[in-house]
C-alpha cells in the first residue's frame, strides 16, 4: 500500500491549517457565505438538510486498519456513530458541525486521510478497482496510476476551477468494477501487442440529467504519457466547456456537441504542444510509487484448503456466503471477501463505528491490513486465506456484515436521498429497504441471480440509476414522492443507459413493481441469462406489461 | 400559514424564527398569517450571516389540529431522517413530533398504481 | 484607480499602477501607459506602440484565447487576464500558456473577481500582479502564496515539485 511520506503529510497539515483559517474568517464575518461555500466544498463540507455533511476521500478505495479505526472514532465523537460509504469510494458523515470540521480534518491528516477535492468543480477522487492487487484478471495494478493521478490532481493550479466537477476512473481488468464508461474520463488499462501497457481513454461518459456512455477517444495511450494527455484533455475542457449553464457544463456535453472525433482531434493538437519532459511523471517517481504497492507477502499455499472445503460441506450458511460474497484470488489458497453493507433494514452503505472497528481488526489479522471500499457501497477484505474464511465469516456474521447478497437483488445502491440531501426530490433509503424486505428470502434471491438495483433521489443520479439493471429515480410530483423505473442499464464493461419503463409509481408500489418485473424475467429467461441479458433479448414490452397491465 | 426556517451557521442545525430569535423546535416556531411580517423577518435573518444561512419561509398545512410544513422535505427537516427515527429533532418525541409524522396532504403519496394508464 | 499588488521574489507589495484601464467607449488619453481590450488593441495597438512613448497592455477576457497575442507579446507590457467570476478558471490556462508556451516575460495581471483565496493558484500559474476585489492586503497575498510547503505538479512558477524533492 502507498505510504505517505513527510511531503504528503506536511501537505495535509498545510491544507488543514488553511481550512481552519477560512472557517475562522467565515465565523468572524470576514468572508461571506458565497465566498466561503466553494472553500468548504473543496474540503468536502456540504450543508445538508439537518447538519453539515463531510465527505472524506478514500483514494482508490483503499483503507488500512489505523485509518478505518480513525473513521470509527470520528463517527463516534463527531457524528451519531455511523458513516455512509458512497458510490465513488468516499465516506460521508451526516451530522458534522462546522466548528468541528477543522479538528476533524486534523485528525484525518494524522492517519493520511483528507477531504481534499471531494466536492467542487475540480478533479475528484479517482475511482479504482476494489480488487486491485488481488484479482487474477488485472494486467497491472491500477492503484499505481490512481496514486499518480491523486498527486498530480491535488490542488492543481490550472484545473481547480473547471466548468464543473471532474471524475476519473481506472480499471486494469476486463471486468469493470469502477463504472469507468460513465465517468468524465475512464482509463482502461490494456496490454499492447508488443507487451507494453497503455490506456484506452474514454471521455465524456456521465449520468445526471443527460446520461452518456462515454466514447473512446484514444485506443492506446502509452502509460508513461498519462499526465500530459490528461493535461491536454483537461485544458481543452477548461477552455471550451460551457460555463453559462450548470446543467450543460460537464465534459460530456462538450464531447457530445463537438463529436468524439473532433474532441479527440483538439486534444491531440493540444497534446502535441505540451512539453512532455515537464508534464509527464519522471520514471524515477513512477518507480517509487510502484514500489510502494510492492507485492503483498503471500504465503505459498495449496490451491485447495481442507478446512474451507469441510466448512462449506457442513455449514449451509457459510456455503451460501461463499457462493455470493467470496471471489477468486490470483494467489492459490487465498480469496477475496466482500463485506455486505446491505443487511435487511440497514441503510445501504452505512457502517456503524463498531462495524468499522471490527472490519479493521479483521483486515489487520486476516488481510494484510488491507481493506477496500467498492462503488457498490460494500467493503472488501482483499486477501483472506481460504483456511481463515470460516473464522472471518463467523466474525462478520456476528456483526451483521455477512449478508450473502453481493450483486443480488438486495445489494441495492442508494443515495442518501431526501432523508439527508439538500438536493433530493424523494427518499431513496426507504425504497431500498422495501425492496430488500420483499426479497428477504435468500433462496429466492439466489434463484433470481445477479440483479443490480440502483436508486437515486434526484436526477443528479448519485445512486447510479441510469446504469442499473433496474433503475429507480425519485421525482417530486406536486409535492409527492414518485418513482420512475428504468430497465437495462449497466455500469460495467457492457455499459448502457437504462430505458424508462413507464409512468412513475407512488412509493408504496415500487417494491411490488420490482416483484412483477422479476416475475416477468423468471417467466421468459433462458438458461444462464441474467436479468440484464433477458431484458436485452426480449426488450421492454413484457416488463411494461407485467407492471402496468392491470390498468386495463 | 407560514413559518420561517434556516440552518444555523455554526453547526448546520435546522432552526425556526420566533420573534427575533432562532429556535430548534418546529413546535416553537412563530406562525404568520400575513406576508408582510414574513418578508420583514426573512430580511432580518438574511442580515445575520454569522448566525444563520439560507433563510426562507415555508408553507404550512393543518395536521391533527396542529400546523405542519406542507412539503415532505420541510417535514423531514423538522423531524430528522426517516431511516433513523432516533436521530435529529424527532428523538425527543411528543405530540408535535407525532403530528408532523402523520402530516398528510400534498406530500403524502396515496397514488394507486392500477389507476395509472399505460402509454 | 484600483489598488495593485505586485509579486516579486515571493514577496507581495503595494505598487503604483502606471497603467490606466481604458474602456472601449472612452478615448485613449494623450499620454501614459494604457491597458486596452483585445479589439481595441487589434485596431489601435500598432499606432500606439510605434509612437514608442508609452507602454501598452492588453486585457484578455476569459472567453478569449491568448494565442492571438503570440506575435505581439514581446512588445506588450501587461497582459491583464479577466476573472468575470472567481469560479471562471479559464484565466489560469491563459496565464500558464503565456508563461510556459510563449515564454512571456511581461506582467501577467489578474483583474476582475480576484480574491485572496485563489492567490496560491494564480501565483503558481504565473500571475505576478493582482487587482484584488476583496480588499486583500499584500500580507494576505504573500501568506496565501506561501501556504503550502509542497506542490505536486509543475506549473509556471519555479517551485520544486514533490517528486523533485524526493529525488534530491
Amino acid at each position: 500500500m502507498y505510504q505517505y511520506d513527510v511531503i504528503d503529510r506536511e501537505f495535509l497539515i498545510d491544507r488543514s491549517s488553511e481550512f481552519r483559517g477560512q472557517v475562522g474568517r467565515r465565523l468572524a464575518g470576514e468572508i461571506t457565505e458565497d465566498q466561503f461555500k466553494p472553500l468548504r466544498l473543496m474540503n468536502g463540507l456540504y450543508l445538508q438538510l439537518h447538519a453539515y455533511m463531510l465527505r472524506i476521500a478514500i483514494p482508490y478505495g483503499s483503507l488500512n486498519p489505523t485509518q478505518t479505526r480513525r473513521l470509527a472514532e470520528i463517527a463516534r465523537d463527531y457524528d451519531k456513530g455511523y458513516g455512509h460509504f458512497t458510490t465513488r469510494q468516499n465516506i460521508q458523515f451526516n451530522w458534522i458541525k462546522l466548528k468541528d470540521a477543522p479538528d476533524i480534518l486534523d485528525k484525518l491528516a494524522e492517519v493520511d486521510l483528507h477531504a481534499i477535492q471531494t466536492s467542487g468543480n475540480c478533479i475528484r477522487n479517482t475511482t479504482s478497482d476494489p480488487y486491485a492487487g488481488a484479482t487474477a484478471e488485472e494486467i497491472d495494478d491500477p492503484r499505481v496510476w490512481s496514486e499518480v493521478i491523486r498527486q498530480w490532481s491535488t490542488l492543481h493550479p490550472e484545473f481547480s476551477f473547471l466548468p464543473r466537477k471532474f471524475k476519473i476512473a481506472i480499471t486494469a481488468s476486463a471486468k469493470d468494477r469502477t463504472a469507468a464508461k460513465v465517468h468524465d474520463i475512464g482509463l482502461l488499462l490494456r496490454q499492447g501487442r508488443d507487451g507494453t501497457h497503455g490506456f484506452e481513454v474514454i471521455v465524456g461518459g456521465g449520468q445526471g440529467r443527460t446520461p452518456y456512455v462515454g466514447p473512446s477517444i484514444k485506443q492506446f495511450l502509452p502509460t508513461d504519457r498519462l499526465l500530459s494527455y490528461l493535461e491536454a484533455v483537461l485544458r481543452v475542457y477548461n477552455r471550451h466547456g460551457r460555463r453559462d449553464n450548470i446543467y450543460k457544463a460537464r465534459i460530456k456535453i462538450l464531447v457530445a456537441a463537438l463529436g468524439a472525433e473532433e474532441f479527440a482531434r483538439q486534444v491531440e493538437e493540444e497534446w502535441s504542444k505540451i512539453d512532455a519532459a515537464r508534464a509527464d511523471l519522471p520514471a524515477a517517481e513512477l518507480a517509487r510509487i510502484r514500489a510502494s504497492f510492492a507485492k503483498t507477502p503471500f504465503e505459498t499455499l495449496p490451491a485447495r484448503s481442507e478446512a474451507f472445503e469441510l466448512a462449506k460441506a457442513h455449514d449451509s450458511a457459510f456455503a451460501r456466503f461463499v457462493r455470493n460474497n467470496v471471489r477468486a484470488h490470483k494467489q492459490p489458497g487465498y480469496a477475496i471477501v466482500e463485506v455486505s453493507l446491505k443487511a435487511p433494514e440497514q441503510t445501504p452503505g452505512d457502517a456503524s463505528a463498531d462495524q468499522l472497528e471490527l472490519v479493521a481488526d479483521l483486515a489487520e489479522r486476516y488481510s494484510f491490513s488491507d481493506l477496500r471500499v467498492t462503488h457498490a457501497q460494500n467493503l472488501v477484505l482483499p486477501h483472506v486465506k481460504q483456511d481463515d474464511l470460516p473464522t472471518v465469516f463467523a466474525a462478520l456474521q456476528a456483526a451483521g456484515l455477512a449478508t450473502p447478497n453481493i450483486d443480488l437483488i438486495s445489494d441495492i445502491i442508494a443515495c442518501p436521498g431526501l432523508d439527508y440531501c439538500a438536493l433530493a426530490n424523494a427518499r431513496a433509503i426507504p425504497i431500498a429497504q422495501d425492496i430488500a424486505r420483499q426479497f428477504a428470502d435468500p433462496d429466492r434471491a439466489e434463484e433470481v441471480g445477479e440483479l443490480k438495483i440502483k436508486i437515486s433521489g434526484c436526477i443528479n443520479a448519485c445512486g447510479h440509476h441510469h446504469v442499473a439493471h433496474i433503475g429507480i429515480l425519485g421525482v417530486d410530483k406536486k409535492g409527492e414522492e414518485f418513482y420512475q423505473l428504468s430497465l437495462g442499464g449497466s455500469g460495467a464493461e457492457d455499459a448502457s443507459i437504462g430505458k424508462i419503463l413507464g409512468p412513475a409509481l407512488p412509493a408504496d408500489k415500487v417494491a411490488t413493481a420490482v416483484d412483477q418485473l422479476v416475475g416477468a424475467y423468471l417467466n421468459v429467461r433462458a438458461d444462464g441469462e441474467r436479468f440484464l441479458d433477458t431484458y436485452r433479448r426480449v426488450g421492454l414490452e413484457p416488463f411494461k406489461e407485467a407492471v402496468y397491465a392491470q390498468a386495463d | 400559514m407560514k413559518a420561517i426556517t434556516a440552518n444555523r451557521l455554526l453547526d448546520g442545525e435546522v432552526v425556526f424564527w420566533k420573534g427575533g430569535q432562532w429556535v430548534e423546535r418546529f413546535g416553537e416556531a412563530e406562525l404568520f398569517d400575513t406576508d408582510e411580517p414574513v418578508e420583514a423577518a426573512v430580511a432580518t435573518g438574511k442580515g445575520q450571516p454569522t448566525v444563520v444561512v439560507d433563510v426562507y419561509p415555508i408553507d404550512l398545512i393543518e395536521s391533527e389540529g396542529r400546523w405542519a410544513p406542507l412539503s415532505y422535505r420541510e417535514r423531514i427537516r423538522a423531524l430528522g431522517p426517516t431511516n433513523e427515527p432516533t436521530h435529529g429533532k424527532q428523538a425527543e418525541g411528543g405530540d408535535v413530533v407525532e403530528a408532523l409524522r402523520h402530516a398528510a396532504g400534498a406530500a403524502r403519496s396515496t397514488g394507486r398504481v392500477d389507476l395509472i394508464r399505460r402509454k | 484607480m484600483p489598488k495593485l499588488i505586485e509579486l516579486a521574489d515571493g514577496e507581495a507589495r503595494w505598487a503604483d499602477d502606471a497603467f490606466v484601464h481604458v474602456a472601449d467607449e472612452d478615448a485613449i488619453p494623450d499620454a501614459g501607459d494604457v491597458i486596452l481590450s483585445l479589439a481595441r488593441f487589434e485596431a489601435e495597438g500598432d499606432a500606439l506602440l510605434s509612437s514608442n512613448s508609452r507602454r501598452v497592455g492588453v486585457r484578455i477576457e476569459s472567453d478569449q484565447e491568448v494565442e492571438v497575442l503570440a506575435y505581439d507579446l514581446p512588445r506588450i507590457a501587461v497582459v491583464a487576464l479577466a476573472f468575470p467570476k472567481y469560479r471562471d478558471g479559464r484565466a489560469y490556462t491563459s496565464a500558464r500558456l503565456l508563461r510556459e508556451r510563449f515564454g512571456y516575460q511581461g506582467q501577467v495581471r489578474a483583474v476582475g473577481d480576484v480574491l485572496q483565496e485563489q492567490a496560491g493558484f494564480m501565483v503558481r500559474c504565473g500571475f505576478d500582479a493582482f487587482e484584488p476585489a476583496d480588499g486583500a492586503t499584500p500580507e494576505a497575498w504573500t501568506k496565501a502564496a506561501r501556504r503550502f510547503r509542497h506542490v505536486y505538479q509543475r506549473a509556471a512558477d519555479d517551485r520544486v515539485v514533490a517528486f523533485e524533492e524526493r529525488a534530491s
